[in-house]
């Protein structure tokens, strides 16, 4: 069933409506995990491993347990031998028999103060032996590599994932016939690239706060992206019953694929479970950085052919992935990226082929693009090569091989709506990228301009919305979506107003919580916007509907007859009778058919592979999503004594299918932008050894106001057919094509090819005076 | 468990430095509280120096020569007019200092103190031939900045000694540059150089290469009247790579480090000569 | 307990006794014993600046300065500028432009913010920028903070010129 509404929107939807919560957060009220407290309460520290890998022999936390103020400890030996997960479930709530990583937590204390349990946590001794560690994936592959997950076999899978030894899973998807291509190519390209491990730094650090009532039933506040996933996650490794445990939200102090899947909720809810007191754990930035999760490092080779007019023909692409200790979001950030791995082009030959491996680090999961922007850096240079060598201007190659709306995207899903001809128009035009138009380069200085174009789906799994009349007409709506900061509150209730004619400020919106919202998979993916909002316009269409009839008898009219009309009033068609939602919610109250609910749930059901035109092995999504699209453009200036490297400008514009909230749009795209550039120039986190050495924000830096440019966001609206009002994601695609963009806008300024990511200044000084590759 | 204690003179501070040995003294306490927020220290008190009045202000003596008192914050430091010509470099390495509301906090004599490698006055000062005023149980002692500097992280600040000044010579007429690669605004440096013009030559030193900043005084010398010799200013490169030590660390590698000091000393020379 | 000691602080206009621990930072006493919130720990280092909060009128971190220095001392958090004109202007203007997204650093960064407007009188986009350079966000990619501060700075002197009109 379609839920698009085909009517002009003009109520809510396209209005740049300030989010609903923002006089809290700019007056200070706005509460966050850390700003909740509870009578009673106790306060957490985590005992890390000092080991990357060893044997957990034997714990003695008698001393501890002693200590001022020490109510409760707990180690492996007082959690359930659960397993969590999102993909294979490999995962303890707490370090239980073994630890995989430096810094997996071992055992956890709750105290009256937080003091007393930092204090106490060094009293905690464990007695361990230590094993080899596997620090990367190529040692974690080699036929006598200590292995992590002795029982990697027996863990549930969600899907095909071909595990064995220290391998998590693997993917191969092809299409075409890549091998017998290449004869036909005039140009072909290839080379290796790699990226670095970018950290999330959500600027809230992850906490959680845990009560248990009387009854033996939890509830479970976090900073969270998804309130089911946090209670899927912890009933998981807890062995509880879902319906044992509730999980709320308070604000969240953003998530960009960090809080989606669990952190410190399982160690939370145990320490409450264990002690009967209320406990909330906040983790330090240290902390934050040590144990929860991080982008993962990709080598890729990719190998691109194209025929004289450049149109191409194959694309053939390997990567491999460090998974860390845990496969968390892994196995589908592999899959993902071999998907996307392609661009936004039309290519008949195209393989792409990944590796997981697990290693004796911190997990790396979700984060904003989801592998994407790490194949997109390769794919995006590839295609501006073979322009070079064609002649070819950038955007003219990248024109002539586009995909077009109807297209199949590789290994199958249909492409329905379709902006990025306009994208790149839009980019081209707005950038003055026509040559003679470059501005000077200051002296001692090189400047030069780049693209790169993306797609990314916004779609995948289950979600609902319900939405109540209240007894004056006003709107209740409740989703089950965690608003991490990004504005889907609004936005949702944008949707809900639209579809009843009614100002925003008349909907309220409920707070996610796993007791009264209907489920929602989460805040991630790009597809808030999309899925939910289909959801809340076909709950509101319901609702619609319940009212049209109880008019239809109160006006004695046929519902053919009637008409929503601005301000939630149903008339009848051509005069001046009308009721007001209040009349119509009233009789349904008090007098007849009852309380008008309305509800709508859907689970995205369209397949990703199409057997008929491609092989796919071990695709973690088989349902996926529908596409949105982007084009960016930057220009870069570079240091030609240091090689630092700066974004001028940067022009970039993205398809959204319809802007709901067209200020939000362009938020998404310039902070997904800034977190792309921080991405490309200079964020890495650095292992010595096992050791992550700068887990602090005084050694992992993020941009600043002062080294990020002005970004000229561009909306371009294709509407999607079955989005709520057109809509389709922006969440993540501002920041796909960043580091290629860069990457491109570097080589037109110095010559050579980036092929690391993060482009620091030494690697891009190194490009400079070689005059051709970087090191 | 730290107590903070707030004296009004140096007499008083110094007095309950030599009673406390586990005391530690608290300027703008921008990298000491950090370093209690991270336990990496400890301490019986933290005696916050900011009540003291005498060691606020910048002034000009009567023989020209300029005291910047040890709890003047970063941004007076950046702000101050006094710090002209071959002094000038020291505004901007203030102002390069954290960010707005850390500067508001840190100070020259804790920064001083501290004597992080990285930190943007100390290459500004040896390059200025700064002399640093020590008061302690003993009274007070001038020691140029150089010799004040032992090795990494390690001052020749004695037990209760407390940094109350910097003394910097008369300003000369000749311009000054502090140069500073950092990842990102607002971060230590990757390298550093401050250069400032000495009749027909130049004071040259770098930072974030060693355990102290790199001067060559003979190198300098020699270098005199060379300006415009791009030879002679390379072998000054040269002579002041021969002397670095830099490290590998996250914020860049010392192979790098060692590339990056002839390249920026050779611009910052070319940002004081003018294009000679 | 032992050590915990008695501070008297002058916090938002209002004489305050916490009785906390000897070394606790102010932002600790701000938000454990006091209840002011909107100070945010993001990074307990200095650098994220989601703590800074105003002493003797001038912006400093929060978790970087000890509470017991401060007895004597004016503090003054977001909460205590409700009523400063500047502040409201910002206010308003981020809550219209896009500026806040998670809200996480908004307060510190209001708080930043105001000390421009205060002693710039038109703050260039570059100026803003460096101001705002200690207060990391990251979520809007800081192109409608700086815009929401721009626009505050309009709004304010427009208020002044109609004042000034009034009483003309
Ligand atoms: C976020 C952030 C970013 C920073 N970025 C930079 C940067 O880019 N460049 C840079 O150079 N610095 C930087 N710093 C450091 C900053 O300049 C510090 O303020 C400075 O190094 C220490 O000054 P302070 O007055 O705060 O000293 P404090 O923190 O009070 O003290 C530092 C140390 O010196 C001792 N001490 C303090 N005063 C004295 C004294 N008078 N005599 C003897 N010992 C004393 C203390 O016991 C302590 O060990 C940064 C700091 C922060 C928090």
């Amino acid at each position: 069933m379609s839920t698009a509404f085909d009517i002009p929107a003009g109520t809510a939807v396209g209005k740049s409506t300030p989010k609903l919560e923002n006089r809290e957060k700019v007056t200070g009220r706005a509460e966050y995990i850390d700003d909740l407290y509870r009578p009673g309460m106790l306060h957490a520290a985590i005992l890390g491993s000092p080991y990357p890998h060893a044997r957990i022999l034997s714990y003695d936390v008698s001393e501890a347990l002693a200590a001022p103020g020490v109510v409760g400890v707990i180690t492996g030996d007082d959690v359930p031998d659960g397993r969590m997960g999102a993909f294979i479930k490999d995962e303890h709530a707490l370090a239980k028999g073994k630890v995989l990583y430096l810094g997996e937590p071992v055992a956890a204390i709750a105290a009256e103060t937080l003091e007393q349990a930092r204090a106490a946590v060094n009293l905690i001794i464990v007695d361990y032996e230590e094993l080899p560690a596997v620090l990367s994936p190529e040692e974690g592959l080699a036929p006598d590599a200590p292995i992590l997950h002795e029982k990697l076999k027996d863990y549930i899978k969600v899907f095909d994932a071909g595990s064995e030894g220290n391998l998590c899973s693997r993917t191969e998807l092809t299409e075409g016939n890549v091998d017998a291509a290449w004869d036909r190519c005039a140009v072909i390209v290839e080379d290796e690239f790699e990226t670095e491990p970018q950290a999330h730094v959500s600027l809230e650090p992850c906490g959680a706060l845990a009560e248990v009532d009387a009854q033996g039933r939890v509830t479970l506040w976090s900073a969270n992206q998804s309130v089911f996933r946090v209670q899927a996650n912890v009933c998981e490794s807890l062995q509880i019953p879902m319906s044992k445990l509730r999980s709320l939200t308070p604000r969240v102090g953003a998530g960009f694929g960090n809080k989606m899947e669990p952190h410190i909720q399982p160690i939370t809810v145990a320490l409450a479970m264990k002690t009967g007191r209320p406990v909330k754990c906040i983790l330090t930035r240290e902390e934050d950085f040590e144990i929860v999760r991080a982008r993962h490092p990709f080598k890729i080779r990719m190998k691109t052919g194209a025929d004289a007019q450049g149109r191409l023909i194959a694309r053939d692409c390997e990567v491999l992935l460090d998974c860390g200790a845990f496969a968390d979001d892994s196995p589908g950030v592999l899959g993902y990226a071999l998907l996307m791995s392609g661009g936004p082009y039309r290519i008949p030959n195209q393989r792409a082929r990944g590796k997981l491996v697990y290693t004796n680090k911190l997990r790396f999961g979700a984060y904003r693009g989801f592998g994407n922007p790490q194949v997109s850096f390769a794919g995006e240079q590839q295609i501006d090569e073979i322009a070079q060598k064609l002649g070819l201007d950038p955007i003219e190659i990248r024109r002539r091989n586009m995909l077009h709306e109807g297209d199949g995207w590789f290994v199958g899903p249909k492409i329905a709506s379709n902006g990025l001809a306009r994208c790149i128009d839009a980019v081209e035009a707005a950038s003055g990228w026509r040559k003679g138009l470059q501005p000077p380069a200051t002296p001692g200085t090189r400047r030069g301009k780049g693209i790169a174009v993306s797609a990314h789906i916004s779609g995948l799994l289950g979600t609902g919305a319900i939405v109540r009349m209240l007894e004056d007409g006003t709107i209740a709506l409740n989703t089950g979506a965690t608003d991490i900061g990004q504005g889907s509150d609004t936005v949702l209730a944008q949707i809900c107003a639209e579809a009843l004619k009614l100002p925003v400020e008349m909907v309220s919106v409920a707070s996610p919580d796993t007791d009264g919202s209907p489920y929602n998979w989460g805040t991630t993916a790009s597809r808030v916007t999309y899925t939910t909002g289909r959801a809340v316009a076909g709950a509101a269409r319901e609702v619609l509907r319940q009212a049209m009839e109880h008019a239809s008898e109160m006006l004695d009219t046929p519902v053919e007859d009637l008409e929503l009309r601005e301000g939630g009033r149903i008339a009848v068609k051509g005069s001046n009778e009308d009721l007001p939602f209040a009349a119509i919610s009233g009789r349904a109250h008090w007098a007849k058919g009852g309380p008008i609910v309305g509800h709508h749930t859907l689970v995205f059901d369209e397949p990703t592979h199409d057997p008929k035109r491609s092989i796919a092995l071990g695709l973690p999504f088989p349902q996926i999503g529908v596409f949105s699209f982007g084009a960016l453009i930057v220009d870069v200036e570079v240091d030609e004594v240091t090689g630092q490297t700066r974004v001028v400008e940067a022009w970039s514009a993205v398809d959204v299918g319809r802007a709901i909230n067209p200020r939000l749009v362009e938020v998404q795209i310039e902070g997904g932008f800034v977190q792309g550039m921080g991405f490309a120039l200079y964020e890495a986190m650095v292992w010595d050894g096992p050791r992550l050495v700068n887990p602090s924000l005084m050694d992992y830096k993020i941009p600043t106001s002062a080294d990020t440019p002005h970004v000229h966001s561009i909306i371009v609206e294709d509407p999607e057919p079955n989005g709520p009002f057109g809509a389709k994601g922006a969440g993540e695609i501002g920041l796909n094509p960043v580091p290629a963009a860069i990457a491109n806008a570097l080589s037109a300024a110095i010559g050579g090819r980036a092929r690391k990511v993060p482009m620091t200044p030494e690697r891009v000084l190194n490009q400079l005076l070689e005059g051709g590759d970087a090191a | 468990m730290s107590f903070v204690v707030s004296p009004t003179s140096v007499d008083e501070a110094i007095a309950f430095l030599v009673d406390n040995p586990e005391a530690r003294p608290m300027s703008g306490g921008a990298s000491l509280v950090a370093m209690k927020n991270a336990r990496l220290i400890e301490a019986s008190h933290f005696v916050s120096l900011a009540r003291i009045d005498s060691l606020r202000g910048i002034r000009r003596n009567a023989d020209g020569s300029v005291t910047i008192g040890g709890m003047v914050p970063h941004r007076d430091t950046a702000a101050c007019d006094l710090l002209d010509g071959d002094l000038r470099m020291i505004r901007q390495a203030a102002g390069q200092i954290a960010n707005r509301v850390v500067r508001n906090m840190g100070t020259i004599g804790g920064a001083v103190a501290n004597a992080d490698p990285a930190a943007d006055y100390l290459p500004v000062l040896v390059c200025a031939d700064a002399q640093v005023e020590i008061t302690g149980p003993g009274g007070k002692r001038l020691l140029p900045i150089r010799d004040y500097l032992v090795d990494w992280y390690e001052t020749a600040l004695e037990p209760a000694e407390i940094v109350t000044g910097i003394a910097l010579p008369p300003a000369g007429s000749g311009p000054s540059v502090y140069r500073k690669l950092a990842r990102t605004p607002g971060d230590f440096a990757t390298v550093s150089v401050a250069c400032a013009r000495d009749g027909d030559g130049v004071r040259v030193a770098v930072g974030a290469c060693g355990p102290a900043p790199l001067r060559a005084p003979e190198a300098e010398r020699a270098l005199a009247g060379q300006l415009d010799d791009p030879a002679a200013v390379a072998a000054f490169c040269e002579a002041l790579v021969a002397l670095a030590d830099p490290v590998d660390d996250v914020r860049g590698s010392a192979e790098y480090r060692l590339t990056l000091i002839p390249r920026m000393v050779a611009a910052a020379i070319r940002d004081v000569t003018g294009g000679l | 307990m032992a050590g915990k000691e008695v501070f008297a602080l002058r916090i938002n206009g209002r004489e305050r006794e916490v009785f906390a621990r000897s070394d606790a930072t102010l932002l600790e006493v701000l938000r454990d014993d006091l209840a002011l919130r909107a100070a945010k720990r993001g990074c307990n280092q200095g650098v994220c600046g989601a703590c800074t909060v105003l002493l003797d009128g001038v912006p400093v971190r929060g978790c970087l300065t000890l509470a017991g220095a401060c007895t004597g001392r004016e503090v003054t958090t977001l909460e205590g500028l409700a009523e400063d004109p500047i502040t409201r202007a910002l206010q308003e203007t981020m809550i219209v432009s896009g500026g806040v997204q998670c809200g996480f650093c908004t307060s510190g960064m209001l708080v930043t913010a105001r000390d421009l407007v205060a002693q710039t009188v038109t703050p260039t986009e570059g100026d803003i920028r460096k101001a705002l350079s200690g207060n990391l966000c990251r979520c809007t990619g800081y192109v409608r903070i700086v815009e929401a501060v721009t626009d505050a700075v309009v709004a304010l002197s427009q208020a002044n010129t109609d004042t000034r009109e009034a009483i003309q």
